[in-house]
């Protein structure tokens, strides 16, 4: 079967000083609104304002969809860690078996 | 007999950028008359009254800068050419007019004319005359990417025809919480960290493990892992990752076309050299829109949507309420039991995605759009027999001549 080549893009295509467009701007924008949802630590130290580029919109894009990313995964950690104490607490407060004292277990034995 | 219909598990959605159907796919009609793309008696007049054709110029980047205006009033005059009357149709007449208004450059307004030849897009022209191309598939607004977007995910835009943040209202859900809801499976794939998701961030903070990278996605096909539905974004833009370079594949002006043409050949092999993914498994390419870019088919009329628009006045001096579809954009269903050069005339838009993936999946919800409610399904689980153009997957023996890509 023929196999077809694929085009690939030229050398001077990557451009990522190139000014961020109206859609790359709008996308900083709505992770901004996230960002804001974010935990002080896990915000950028990035001034969204500033951007101008296509490279600069993507280091912001980035540091937030990782932030987001990383902010669940702690809480997943902190809710297992919980769950895991309060099955220790659990565990603890059961109560044990009387165990029959050693005279009756002697006397069942012979 | 058994069709293609009754193997299919997996559907996937590759969303491209800004691109109409002519100037991706125009030149198809030289090739088969079926296709409605360009023919000698189409033109726009530029400022100077001169009419000015389609031309076959169209370059794979740095021709069409600024990016042409594609916001709601902008195609609002490519539409309807300028008229404000209140009995106005459209008549696709105001793309130079349009274009010339953010330069007042004449000759480069003429450019938002040009389209690919055939041997310029080996790839996405390949696709259309190997499998079904949509003849009538329309940007769900005449407007921008985000609330065209949003249509794909939730078949409304909740009164949106702009790019700022929407909330989303209940009992609306994405379609990926429907599915997760049902228990059936979904993703999104993004392409990296760095692109990330362009409309759903408001999934991402809630629901981030929906999300997967590109890396995944061809993972998840080697394993056999792929969700019941998958929707993919490209790369928006061009960026250093610690694995090299990545340049820009979404298309979106002024991206270079070949990196998407790359793309969309990467995503369809994926699929294609999987022996247990092949066959049950259909892959949708479609476009968020126009891009304001030229293309000559009027938008019809539809069925209203329940939002009223967010803006008293979008911008064009009249009230909006969503019952006319934006420009018509590349649309190809790719499926083994598809059959070579399907032409298919039936309105879509992109609220026929969660409508058909709700349909096909799922079944009948009354929590959906009036938009979703009503678009036509490009897949349906019992379509009627006496229309054989409702079931596009209907060969009863898989082909073996599909198109195979160098990647």
């Amino acid at each position: 079967m023929e196999l077809i080549p694929v085009p690939k893009p030229s050398k001077k295509a990557m451009k990522p000083d190139r000014a961020a467009n109206a859609l790359l701007l709008a996308q900083v924008s709505h992770l901004q609104h996230a960002e804001r949802r974010l935990p002080l630590g896990y915000r950028s130290e990035i001034y969204t304002h500033a951007i101008k580029t296509e490279g600069e919109a993507a280091e912001y894009i980035r540091a937030v969809t990782e932030a987001i990313h990383r902010a669940h995964a702690d809480a997943e950690k902190r809710r297992a860690r919980r769950e895991r104490r309060l099955e220790i607490a659990a565990a603890a407060e059961k109560p044990k078996r009387k165990r029959k004292p050693k005279s009756a277990q002697r006397a069942k034995r012979k | 007999m058994p069709t293609g219909l009754d193997q299919l598990k997996h559907i996937v959605v590759l969303m491209m950028e800004n691109r109409s159907f002519d100037h991706m796919l125009g030149s198809l009609t030289a090739v088969n008359p079926a296709i409605d793309g360009i023919t000698n008696n189409l033109s726009n007049p530029d400022t100077t009254g001169t009419q000015t054709k389609p031309q076959p110029q169209a370059d794979f980047q740095g021709q069409l800068e600024p990016d042409p205006d594609h916001h709601f009033p902008a195609v609002d005059l490519q539409i309807f050419g300028g008229s404000v009357a209140a009995d106005r149709q459209p008549n696709m007449q105001g793309f130079i007019k349009s274009y010339f208004n953010q330069q007042r450059n004449v000759g480069q307004s003429q450019k938002i004319m040009y389209y690919f030849s055939q041997k310029n897009l080996p790839i996405l022209t390949k696709l259309a005359l190997e499998f079904a191309v949509f003849n009538r598939w329309f940007a769900s607004i005449p407007g921008p990417t985000i609330c065209n977007r949003a249509f794909a995910h939730y078949g409304t835009s909740f009164g949106r025809v702009d790019m700022n943040p929407f909330d989303v209202i209940e009992p609306i859900k994405s379609i990926y919480t429907r599915m997760l809801n049902a228990g059936k499976s979904a993703k999104v794939y993004y392409y990296d960290t760095t692109s990330s998701t362009m409309e759903v961030v408001n999934l991402l903070q809630n629901q981030p493990k929906l999300f997967g990278t590109f890396q995944q996605f061809k993972k998840d096909c080697e394993k056999n892992a792929l969700p019941q539905y998958s929707f993919i974004e490209p790369n928006y833009s061009d960026h250093d990752t610690d694995g090299g370079e990545q340049v820009a594949n979404d298309q979106h002006p002024d991206h270079d076309v070949q990196a998407g043409e790359g793309f969309i050949a990467e995503v369809y092999m994926h699929i294609r050299k999987n022996p247990q993914l092949w066959p049950n498994t259909a892959l949708l390419v479609v476009y968020d829109e126009h891009g304001g870019i030229y293309d000559h088919v009027p938008p019809p009329a539809c069925t209203p949507d329940k939002f009223p628009c967010s803006q008293i006045d979008p911008g064009t001096g009249k009230p909006f309420d969503f019952s006319r579809l934006g420009v018509r954009v590349p649309a190809i269903l790719i499926s083994p039991w598809i059959a070579t050069n399907t032409v298919v005339d039936r309105i879509f838009d992109h609220a026929s995605i969660p409508g058909t993936v709700q349909q096909f999946f799922i079944g009948d919800d009354s929590n959906r759009s009036p938009r979703e409610v009503t678009a036509n399904l490009f897949i349906e689980k019992n379509p009627p027999a006496g229309d054989p153009s409702r079931n596009l997957l209907s060969l009863s023996a898989m082909r073996n001549d599909c198109p195979t890509f160098d990647i």
